[in-house]
């Protein structure tokens, strides 16, 4: 029975395709580009906040101690910020990596570097904080240790960095949803042309005794089926797009996901993900669209 | 017992266009039945009425055999010469998902032929046959012998756009026939055929008739109403003027 009626869609859109190609194509051409814009855009969005994300672990304080300050006591310190839950990590320069680190950096100026000995440099950690927002107060708690000569911690760049990383995930969130309303209005806009075109053939047909399923069932599957079809080439034409975005190394080997702050896989993962919400959103659009263009002629 | 009951049915398309008029009469199962009128008396709308394309503006149709309606009350008001009071509905509280079953009981030629363009002439005619749940073996076997019935057998591949005005109405006639409805209804049937084919139409419908199917014409053809010696209701301004037993088309 489900056999018979697959087979009784499939000869219906082989049918539909032999006789109005222009239709179909034009139909899957725009439910493409749609679906490819909708992608592109939300790929973009979770992009701009991998960036963001990564600036974020970026932004750090570091505490650069007294000449005589003893290193025990310092790694010490290390294990107890490694233990505090609003610290990510903790990273021990010594000085002699930060002489190394020094030399590395300004290998091209010999005077400057004869100039500079290790004993000069200071011994430091560099904290990241799980939340950008905490910095601001473990900054000023690490002022007042024993110890801790100069705490330096980049203030306006991080707060700078809170605000922008506020106004993407707000307005890019928004956008993204009112692109996905757009999206559902032009797959229905769509759709709607080729049932108008069958207009008065569902009245026929329905003025003959056919059942609203009977006249639904075929353009529901034309629905379901363009959107599929169109997903699966936008999902090709943005897996192209993507991967070749990343062998450029313009594209992170993790991301955010969701515009959900905090959560993160590994990029492939993310594709496959996008390809899996396309096959499903396009499914659905098809769906819904054709469900809701052929409202007004069943009323017959 | 009637098999199709008009009570008091009047349509208005608007306030000042008043197309049927308090119209009531019978239908007996098994009856053919001439609707005559100038154009424009309402003869179509009587028709539209029946399958319900059209809701009345006051009155009812009855309708024998469609089984009882959930709504007890709409079967308060019957005909007290009806026997089984509860196998007839007013088509107008059929809930919208028994339309269906109303319109695969009667078969319709509508006037303007409404044949599906897109569909060959096969197909328009398995239309009818799928909806009433035809496997696709009875297609089959049935569509040839209707085609053969109304003279399109060798057309069955051709589209609506590839036959004349007389064999789009046979298509019609052949849809119509196709599930071997009850009651046929035909709205100017011969219409746009020769005389010859007109016959051939006639000839079909007075064999469905003699095989117990009910038939309603509405036709402005007086050679066919008076040769036929049938049943003939006269419509005049929406108004039910006539309702003669061997009628002929001027009575």
């Amino acid at each position: 029975m489900m056999n018979s009626t697959l087979i009784k869609h499939l000869d219906s859109l082989k049918t539909l395709y032999s006789r109005e190609k222009f239709l179909v194509l034009s139909n899957i051409a725009v439910m493409t580009v749609t679906f490819v814009i909708l992608g592109f855009f939300f790929g973009t969005a979770v992009g701009m906040q991998t960036a963001i994300k990564s600036l974020e672990e970026q932004a750090q304080v570091t505490l650069f101690f007294e000449d005589k300050y003893p290193e025990s006591e310092i790694l010490a310190l290390k294990s107890r910020f490694e233990a505090d839950e609003r610290i990510l990590n903790v990273r021990y320069i010594s000085k002699e990596q930060a002489f190394q680190i020094f030399t590395d950096i300004n290998k091209d100026e010999p005077i400057l570097l004869e100039a500079v000995s290790k004993d000069i440099l200071p011994a430091s950690l560099e904290i990241r904080a799980q939340r950008l927002s905490d910095l601001s107060s473990l900054a000023t708690e690490f002022e007042s240790l024993e110890g801790v000569e100069e705490v330096k911690f980049f203030r306006d760049v991080i707060e700078r960095f809170r605000y922008w990383a506020n106004v993407i995930y707000i307005v890019g969130g928004g956008l993204v949803l009112i692109f996905l309303g757009l999206s559902f209005a032009i797959v229905m806009s769509t759709l709607r042309v080729t049932i108008d075109s069958k207009g008065d053939e569902i009245e026929i047909m329905k003025l003959v005794g056919a059942t609203d399923d009977y006249v639904k069932g075929p353009l529901l599957f034309q629905g379901l089926f363009f959107g599929l079809v169109s997903a699966t080439i936008a999902s090709v034409v943005l897996l192209i797009f993507f991967t070749s975005i990343k062998f450029l190394g313009l594209f992170g080997a993790t991301s955010t996901v969701f515009i959900l702050p905090g959560v993160r896989v590994l990029s492939w993962i993310f594709l496959i993900i996008l390809v899996v919400l396309l096959l499903i959103f396009g499914g659905l659009l098809g769906y819904l669209g054709s469900q809701t263009a052929i409202k007004k002629y069943l009323k017959y | 017992m009637a098999q199709i009951e008009y009570k008091n049915i009047t349509k208005d398309y608007d306030v000042d266009d008043r197309v049927l008029d308090n119209v009531s009469f019978k239908v007996e199962k098994g009856e053919f039945v001439f609707l005559v009128g100038p154009s424009g008396a309402g003869k179509t709308t009587l028709i539209k009425l029946l399958i319900r394309e059209e809701l009345p503006t006051e009155g009812e149709i009855w309708f024998e055999g469609l089984g009882a309606v959930e709504d007890a009350e709409a079967v308060e008001s019957i005909a007290s010469d009806v026997e089984t009071v509860s196998s007839l509905v007013n088509i107008f509280d059929l809930p919208h998902d028994r339309l269906p079953e109303l319109r695969r009981r009667i078969g319709v030629v509508f006037q303007d032929f409404k044949v599906l363009n897109s569909k060959n002439v096969f197909e328009n005619v398995a239309v009818a046959l799928e909806v009433a749940g035809a496997t696709l073996n009875e297609i089959k076997n049935i569509v040839p012998n209707v085609l053969g019935l109304v003279g399109l057998s060798d057309k069955a591949e051709h589209f609506p756009k590839q036959l004349s005005g007389g064999e789009i109405q046979r298509l019609s006639i052949a849809r119509a026939l196709a599930h071997e409805p009850e009651i046929l209804v035909a709205d100017e049937p011969t219409g746009m055929i020769d005389r010859k084919a007109t016959d051939d139409v006639l000839q079909v419908l007075e064999r469905i008739n003699s095989l117990g199917t009910t038939i309603i014409m509405a036709t402005h053809d007086y050679k066919i109403v008076d040769k036929m010696k049938k049943r003939v209701l006269r419509l005049e301004k929406g108004k039910l003027t006539s309702d003669k037993k061997e009628g002929k088309y001027d009575e």
